[in-house]
């Protein structure tokens, strides 16, 4: 049976007058992936019950009387767990995915492609769109037969079905993805009543479309032609990187074989060459050849490598992860610098994350000058500054602030009651003034500082620059 | 070559529509022009989809300029 017909033809180039040849995204071959048990594959199922269990379960969790995880575009306001962030705290997020980028350098150093063999959406997505496949056309061989099939009532039912039950769970991880914006419920309740908004309509239907075009058509092509990852997760790899390796001096010269016939008077090595890891891989390549960039780390050549190796009363690990230097008989060094620096830039980063969101003041003051005119004099005598100030309680509780404002002597502060206070969540916006007898400036340009403090929690307070502008001095 | 074209187009779009919409409230800006009518997610969307026509655009050009100039010049290929 030749398998590799199905290999994309994706080969290695030099010269860049070849590459300019070579397509962006070429069209698919289907390639039917034969059912594979193991360790590995047990590792693989637990990581997509876990995180599609978490993807489709969390939505669903109260916290407070509203949704533990949701990200109210809307309102402009992410709701995580107790913590709520405001588009001031754009900040965490940008430190989050820098945070995520590094844990992908470092796994990737230490281990390959583990986020691509076991945590990637592609992967956890494609993996179940092809046990439904399973479950419904058979494996592999069934498959194959299947398709060559004509179209009769088998055919049909079988298809049929599981393009049904495919755009099904597409259709249920589409409402999902809008639950993470909108709170699922009210979407739940909405969506019984037929009441759902255009936007929301389109995009359950955008997200559901895409999860069912990328994990039941495209799959692999997706990992080979669209990933950015994948293109440069070889530059994170050395060679004490472990990666999954077929154990070339020990399997070659590779050859068919009777069961008990001794491999050594047949001048053979242990690759009985049954394709089986060819069979099994969702890329379609034969790792025989090689470390290759389709690879992507998922380890079923080496679950069903292993089980032939046990039927034919070989040690197991012909293929395995294994490192470049283990290969070639030298030892493995894990803790290398490369891999030492990727921890600690992981650390520092994130205990400053957690720091700083600890230290975080849910309270914040924007300062905003009349625009109209820099200053007027007031019928005292003194100079006078108009200002605006948005007060923001990023809080999820009411709280009573109160406003000082000191940088110049003597200056009076106008228009401020006492105790302000504003809601939970919301924005108060204070027009007031400040004045100042011109004597004290002795320049037309001067620094004042605003502070905003709790009544209730001093511990919330900040403190603003603002300018005050007058006259040039006496 | 399509899918070469939208797909770097639909992850640039994806960071813009982020990095645009946390400084800029499409809400506020309606309000300053005077038009009204659209709630935020309406405008979040419009906004993805617009940045994606641009920046699809901009990898449309790196397709057509990628064209050698040699390949310009190139006489038309003779009828047989």
């Amino acid at each position: 049976m030749s398998t590799k017909d199905s290999r994309p033809h994706i080969k290695a180039v030099d010269d860049p007058s070849d590459a300019a040849a070579q397509v962006f995204y070429q069209k698919r071959e289907k390639i039917y992936v034969r059912e594979v048990h193991g360790l590995f594959a047990l590792l693989r199922v637990a990581a997509v019950v876990v995180l599609l269990g978490l993807y489709y379960g969390l939505p669903w969790l109260q916290w407070d009387g509203r949704q533990a995880l949701l990200f109210d575009l809307p309102a402009r306001k992410f709701y995580i767990f107790d913590l709520v962030l405001w588009p001031q705290d754009f900040f965490y997020l940008a430190v989050l995915l820098i945070i995520a980028a590094l844990s992908l350098f470092f796994f990737t150093a230490l281990a390959g492609r583990l986020w691509c063999g076991y945590a990637c959406p592609q992967t956890v997505w494609t993996e179940i769109f092809m046990w439904i496949e399973r479950k419904i056309e058979g494996d592999r061989p069934k498959q194959m037969k299947l398709d060559k099939l004509p179209w009769n009532r088998e055919k049909v039912l079988k298809k049929g079905g599981k393009h049904l039950a495919w755009l099904a769970l597409a259709g249920w991880t589409g409402f999902t993805f809008v639950g993470y914006f909108t709170p699922i419920i009210e979407l739940g309740d909405r969506l019984l009543a037929f009441e759902l908004g255009p936007w929301e309509t389109f995009w359950i239907i955008f997200y559901g479309f895409a999860t069912y075009g990328n994990a039941g058509w495209m799959r692999e092509q997706v990992c080979l032609y669209m990933c950015p990852y994948a293109r440069f997760q070889s530059a994170m790899f050395d060679d004490n990187t472990l990666i999954i390796s077929y154990d070339e001096n020990r399997g070659e010269p590779r050859g068919s074989r009777k069961k008990g016939a001794d491999p050594d008077t047949l001048g053979l090595g242990d690759c009985i060459d049954c394709t089986m890891c060819v069979q099994v891989c969702p890329t379609g390549i034969d790792i025989r050849d090689g470390l290759q960039y389709e690879c992507i780390g998922c380890a079923a050549c080496i679950d069903v490598c292993d089980d032939v190796m046990d039927r034919m009363g070989y040690p197991k690990g012909l293929i395995r992860y294994t490192t470049e230097k283990a290969l070639q008989g030298e030892s493995t060094r894990v803790l290398r610098p490369r891999v030492l620096i990727y921890a600690a830039l992981l650390l520092v980063v994130s205990a400053g994350l957690v720091y700083s969101i600890s230290q975080r003041t849910p309270l914040e003051l924007d300062i905003i000058r009349d625009r109209t005119g820099l200053y007027r004099e007031t019928s005292q005598g003194l100079v006078e500054n108009v200002y605006t100030l948005k007060i923001v309680n990023m809080d999820e509780e009411a709280h009573v602030y109160r406003l000082s404002v000191e940088g110049l002597e003597g200056l009076e502060v106008n228009n401020v009651e006492t105790d302000i206070r504003v809601p939970g969540g919301e924005v108060y916006t204070l027009p007031m003034s400040l004045a100042v007898d011109p004597v004290v400036l002795d320049q037309a340009s001067n620094t004042v500082y605003f502070t905003l403090q709790a009544v209730d929690d001093p511990s919330i307070v900040v403190v603003q620059k603002g300018r005050f502008v007058g006259p040039v001095g006496p | 070559m399509v899918i070469a074209v939208l797909w770097p187009g639909f992850l640039v779009a994806g960071v813009a529509t982020v990095l645009v919409f946390t400084l800029i409230d499409p809400v506020e800006v309606m309000e300053c022009m005077g038009w009204s009518g659209l709630d935020r997610l309406g405008l979040y969307s419009i906004g993805f989809f617009f940045f994606w026509v641009l920046s699809s655009g901009s990898s449309a050009a790196t397709c057509y300029f990628q064209k050698p100039c040699g390949a310009v010049n190139r006489k038309p290929a003779a009828r047989s």
